[in-house]
């Protein structure tokens, strides 16, 4: 009896010098929020900043928005509360996102998006994205190529709320519209699903058996559309993805797929944590606050040395 | 075969305006850009002559010198030919001028290009492209005083470099002869983007001659 109370003690004891000490020692905090991780992409992305910003001595606060402004607005509150020194962000909507972002300036806490723009400067202090329209370029290039710049083809856009999905149509269309042999037969959003995409594509193919190419916004819908292709017996069909997902990747090595366009996603998470780093240790702010991250096209050639939205060497 | 030529001039005048393609509207980007007022092609024609051939006419360097540092010290050509105040994570594009004589062309495709030997080795050196399709943002990314932060989203700069293309084809390559390119000389003021892999630098021009059938 005489030892438990001691030992009570002792634990109270140390509970108490711990409690003292933990304002000390408890590491800062980074916010670290993106949409669903069910598309592995923001997984990446979210991966790739958690484990930066561990190895640079913060805690991580991980959370996801689902595409939802209300919801993100909710999680911005909530870093604020926590008392976040930094928040790495993939907003949901360029323009909803804009008071959001601003809500935590006012709070004294920066923001550092990836990804996705908002249509506003001076209240991120960093947009760091991938240069969407770079990326589309390359990957409707290769579909021209692909197609002998002519037949019907169908397009395939991600969601309307994300201000890539415009950005990467737009791309494509510079580039495809310069061949008036390529006509579009179909263009319908799958709004970045693979399911969504995988039914789409099993309509459209039955309302125009006669295409020859698919081009799609992402990853898992050029996935969904070429499992409906190839459910269909019409693995003639070309698609090309972006992203540049190990799915696809895979797809591409066995024959699949054709090509994507890869994101470097994983770096781009670890650089915003870098810079983030550099302003809470150092007050030092990114050079310029928007910064765009070159596209590569992946295809048979070297589809193999991708491995989670990285080329290797 | 002139009449079939007459044809492709007129395509490529009207494929522009007549593309296959409907941009998906998005409401956001667009709304933003009508705002403003953003005109893309108005801007271009506003600084071409009095800003974009006049740098390009200073800031270029022969192609076989430009090339070869480039292959040596990225840095130093960057510094020399290139844009200073590029993006840090996107490659290096160089003003050039590139001289000689044309030793393949690919009019078939609506990227249609011309090789062009510098050196004289019989062998090409650099692939420039006459359009009316023209891959890339060449002619935006080698000029210092175009900068991302100026535009509001990447939309406004894309359209801002796909204006330069067109304006290019508009006033320049659409004039250019398409028939019989091989054996001709051509000279091109204009600029590359530095890629990996094996494939010829891929020159876009801002101003472009072809010599005579030899």
């Amino acid at each position: 009896m005489k030892l438990t109370r001691r030992m009570t003690l002792a634990a109270f004891a140390g509970v108490l010098a711990l409690g003292t000490a933990a304002p000390a020692f408890a590491a800062d905090l980074i916010a670290i929020i993106t949409p669903s991780h069910d598309n592995p992409f923001f997984k990446a992305e979210a991966v790739g900043a958690e484990a930066k910003a561990k190895e640079l001595g913060y805690e991580a606060l991980v959370l996801v928005h689902d595409d939802d402004a209300n919801k993100q607005s909710e999680l911005i509150d909530t870093a604020i509360g926590r008392g976040a020194k930094a928040i790495i962000l993939d907003n949901a909507g360029a323009d909803a996102t804009v008071a959001a972002v601003q809500k935590a300036k006012d709070a004294g806490i920066p923001s550092f998006l990836i990804d996705r723009e908002i249509n506003a400067t001076g209240v991120a202090m960093a947009q760091i994205v991938s240069n969407n329209y770079q990326g589309a370029q390359l990957g409707a290039q290769e579909f021209v190529k692909l197609m002998g710049e002519k037949g019907n083809f169908v397009e395939l856009v991600g969601k309307e709320s994300d201000t890539n999905a415009g950005i990467r149509s737009k791309g494509y269309h510079d580039v495809i519209g310069d061949y008036p042999d390529l006509k579009m037969v179909a263009q319908q959003s799958a709004n970045w699903s693979q399911t969504e995409a995988y039914s789409k594509m099993e309509s459209i193919l039955q309302a125009n058996p006669d295409i020859k190419g698919v081009i799609s916004g992402n990853d898992t819908m050029a996935m969904g559309a070429y499992a409906a292709l190839a459910a269909a017996n019409r693995k003639d069909v070309i698609v090309v993805g972006f992203d540049g997902s190990n799915d696809v990747r895979d797809s591409i090595t066995s024959g699949g797929i054709k090509a994507t366009v890869l994101q470097p996603a994983y770096a781009q998470a670890q650089m915003a944590v870098e810079q983030a780093n550099d302003f809470i240790k150092n007050k030092k702010s990114p050079e310029k606050e928007k910064q765009l991250m070159d596209c590569v096209l992946v295809n048979g050639a070297n589809a193999a040395k991708l491995e989670t939205f990285a080329l290797k060497n | 075969m002139p009449k079939k030529l007459t044809w492709l001039t007129l395509v490529a005048l009207v494929g522009l305006s007549l593309s296959a393609c409907k941009i998906l509207p998005t409401p956001s980007a667009q709304d933003g850009a009508n705002a403003s007022g953003f005109n893309p092609d108005k801007m271009v024609e506003d600084i071409w002559v009095a800003k974009v051939t006049p740098y390009l006419q200073q800031k270029a360097g022969p192609f076989a010198e430009v090339h070869a540092l480039a292959k040596t010290d990225q840095a130093a050509a960057g510094a020399k030919y290139g844009n200073p105040k590029k993006q840090a994570n996107s490659p290096w594009t160089f003003a050039v001028r590139v001289e000689g004589k044309i030793v393949a062309a690919n009019t078939q495709s609506r990227a249609a290009t011309m090789d062009i030997d510098v050196d004289g080795d019989g062998k090409a050196d650099a692939r420039v492209q006459i359009g009316p399709a023209i891959r890339g943002t060449a002619l935006r990314d080698s000029l210092d005083f175009v900068q991302f932060n100026d535009f509001t989203n990447q939309i406004d700069f894309a359209q801002f470099g796909k204006a330069f293309n067109a304006y290019a084809d508009k006033t320049v390559l659409s004039k250019l002869p398409r028939e019989a390119l091989e054996g001709r000389t051509a000279k091109v003021l204009g600029a590359y983007t530095i890629e990996g892999g094996q494939n010829l630098p891929l020159v876009t021009p801002a101003e472009a001659e072809i010599g005579p059938k030899p």
